[in-house]
């Protein structure tokens, strides 16, 4: 997969900082949307494939 | 409600010789995917590309294309043109303004037909809109076989966005009584975009792009949120009333001024006369595209006189201005109804004939920000003919698909894999400038983006290394609004230097500057990376369920381990 390149740097970690295995949940993520996405072009297939066989993102890597 | 799925009873998969077809209501094109995966746009008998929408019959014979073109202007009666959006429609719901000098719709039960000579002798026939559309799909497939020495069966066919699935039905009809399977209805917006993102140098990438499609009669605008290669139509506009024939109203009056002017015969008022009249026009507003002058010549143009005149293209646009800041409008209307600024465009892709023009593209470059880039033959090098972008698109869709049982096709294009949840706002990580200890959001997943998804970022550590805090967070964006202080009278803003302008532009007020900016959300998740190393990047994964579940992954570039977390569903 390709990844994009930030260019500012990540903040130091506070001190007294705590997390069970190093993280904290905080929240859920907001609602979503209903949308209809287009059923057209090469990573559709790849979605649709995926969306039909029940595979996630890493089975389909393999 | 996307898109029509697949008839059965087409040919077998392994029997298939499919093509994409775009069919306007001016022109139609044909192309093919080749075995090197490049597409060829493929030219009729007459060698057109662009091959009109119209057919024309004269004793009998059928004509097509270019050639029943001609026929407007001594046999109009008996040719049938613009007639792509009655399919699928009741006589009461379609407009018939384009058909004045052609074959006129009437109403024929619960359809539209045309009552044309179509055979030897003077017997009339009533032709119904479904078989009418079925010829010109004839002479599509004719074509088509032609080139590939193959009998042509299927095709992606593209569809205007706002058809409706008893259009949808009408057109998918024509195409079988013509001996073509429809594989797949494309929406014609999404088939330019996809012509442009096939290009081997366009990486995959979230972007939101708008697709304007300038055609003959009509103009259709959609909002598009890409997102790694997925497409989700925001929103879409129509216009009826600015399009590539109101250009050509505007220099058909311009001329016919001036030949009243030396012959005070005014050659609207005669229906051969104006026939010459507006394929002339067209044909020098098209010339108006490429140079900055043009002929308009005439022979017999009314009253057996002889006319010619030239333009030059900066008349053009002054006396066009009004049909042309008609399609700005309709451009920013639509970013608008998407909730979108313009601001938050990153392509603008100018589709349809009349994008050849080359003011649309310059005012569309000063309605969008100067980062936003806007495709067109114009402004680019490396535009895609903006006449040949859907047809392109069809083409490369029927040679992704050629191979799937039509069963597969029509489950994959069913609203249980099409209807999603898309992301309310966009999900990064806090960064920190040098100047401040306010946390920056740095997206790593866009808003609008389709679920499940997975996106990841690169972010470097501070200078010394150490641990760091990896804090994830929502973002939505808004635009920021700065008013200069004073009126500085060296105002850099304005690009050109022409003279003229510059007058004018002295006693204007000062450019407000307009940006787009973060607004930092709900904090979901914290985590933490310890002991990186001095000039190290950690890279930070999210993965977004189906159920909005969200799982978060960071660790240093380059090393094992690292954080692993999970957000449950809401
Ligand atoms: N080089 C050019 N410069 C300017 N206008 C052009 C050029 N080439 C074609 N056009 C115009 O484009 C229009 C046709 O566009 P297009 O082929 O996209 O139409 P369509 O989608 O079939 O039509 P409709 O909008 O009626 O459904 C015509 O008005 C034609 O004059
Ligand atoms: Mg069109």
């Amino acid at each position: 997969t390709t990844h994009a390149q930030a260019g500012l740097p990540l903040p130091v970690l506070p001190e007294g900082w705590a997390g069970e295995k190093d993280f904290k949940a905080v929240a859920h993520l907001s609602p979503a949307t209903q949308r209809t996405i287009e059923p057209v072009g090469p990573h559709f297939l790849a979605h649709a494939r995926r969306a039909r066989h029940k595979r996630t993102f890493s089975e389909d890597d393999r | 409600m996307a898109a029509e799925g697949a008839s059965a009873g087409g040919p077998a998969p392994d029997e298939r010789h499919a093509i994409g077809i775009s069919f306007g209501n001016s022109n139609s094109s044909i192309a093919v995917t080749m075995a090197d995966d490049k597409v060829e746009v493929i030219a009729n008998e007459d060698g057109d590309r662009q091959i009109p929408s119209i057919l024309s019959y004269v004793d009998g014979e059928e004509y097509n294309g270019q050639q029943a073109r001609q026929q407007l202007i001594r046999n109009s009666k008996n040719t049938v043109a613009c007639f792509r959006d009655f399919l699928g429609q009741d006589f009461k719901s379609i407009d018939p303004t384009h058909c004045h000098a052609s074959a006129h719709p009437q109403a024929h039960n619960d359809t539209v037909a045309f009552t044309i000579k179509d055979k030897a002798g003077d017997e009339e026939s009533t032709v119904t809109i479904s078989e009418i559309a079925t010829r010109q799909f004839r002479r599509l497939k004719q074509s088509a076989s032609h080139f590939t020495g193959k009998d042509v069966n299927s095709a992606v066919i593209t569809i205007p966005t706002n058809f409706s699935e008893k259009q949808n039905e009408a057109l998918t009809k024509a195409a079988k009584d013509a001996g073509i399977e429809t594989l797949q209805l494309i929406r014609e917006p999404v088939a330019a975009l996809l012509a442009y993102d096939a290009r081997p140098e366009t990486k995959v990438s979230d972007k939101n792009v708008v697709v304007a499609d300038l055609g003959g009669t009509r103009s259709d605008v959609a909002v598009i949120a890409s997102r790694g290669g997925m497409y989700t139509i925001l929103a879409t506009a129509h216009d009826y009333e600015f399009a590539g024939v109101h250009l050509d109203k505007v220099l058909q009056d311009h001329f016919a001024k001036e030949f009243i002017k030396w012959n005070s015969i005014d050659p609207r008022e005669n229906a051969r006369s104006l026939a010459k009249l507006k394929l002339e026009s067209e044909a020098t507003k098209k010339a108006l595209s490429i140079g900055t002058n043009a002929n308009f010549s005439v022979e017999s143009l009314a009253e057996g006189i002889d006319f010619t005149s030239t333009i030059n293209r900066l008349r053009y646009e002054t006396i066009a201005r009004k049909v042309l800041d008609g399609f700005n409008r309709l451009v920013e209307g639509v970013v608008k109804k998407a909730g979108l600024d313009v601001l938050d465009i990153d392509e603008v892709i100018l589709s349809g004939g009349t994008s050849h023009t080359p003011k649309i593209a310059s005012n569309f470059g000063s309605i969008f920000p100067e980062t936003t880039k806007i495709f067109a033959p114009s402004t680019s090098a490396t535009a895609i003919n903006p006449s040949e972008l859907q047809v392109r698109g069809a083409a490369l869709q029927a040679s992704l698909i050629q191979e799937y049982e039509s069963e597969d096709i029509e489950q994959s294009t069913h609203p249980a894999v099409t209807t999603v949840k898309h992301l309310t706002n966009a999900i990064g990580v806090l960064a920190i400038s040098d100047d401040s200890h306010k946390g920056i959001f740095t997206p790593i997943v866009s808003a609008e983006t389709a679920v499940p998804a997975r996106r990841s970022i690169h972010i470097p550590v501070p200078k010394e290394g150490g641990d760091v805090l990896i804090k994830i967070v929502e973002g939505g964006s808004h635009i920021k609004v700065t008013k200069p202080e004073s009126a500085p009278t060296t105002n850099g803003k304005k690009e050109s230097d022409d003279s003229e302008d510059s007058d004018e532009d002295s006693d204007e007020e000062p450019e407000e500057q307009r940006e787009k900016v973060w607004k930092v959300g709900n904090v979901l998740a914290e985590a933490a990376v310890k002991g990186t190393k001095k000039g190290g990047q950690v890279e930070v994964m999210i993965n977004v369920a189906v159920d909005l579940a969200v799982t978060v992954t960071a660790r240093e570039v380059g090393e094992k381990g690292g954080v692993r977390g999970n957000l449950s569903a809401p």
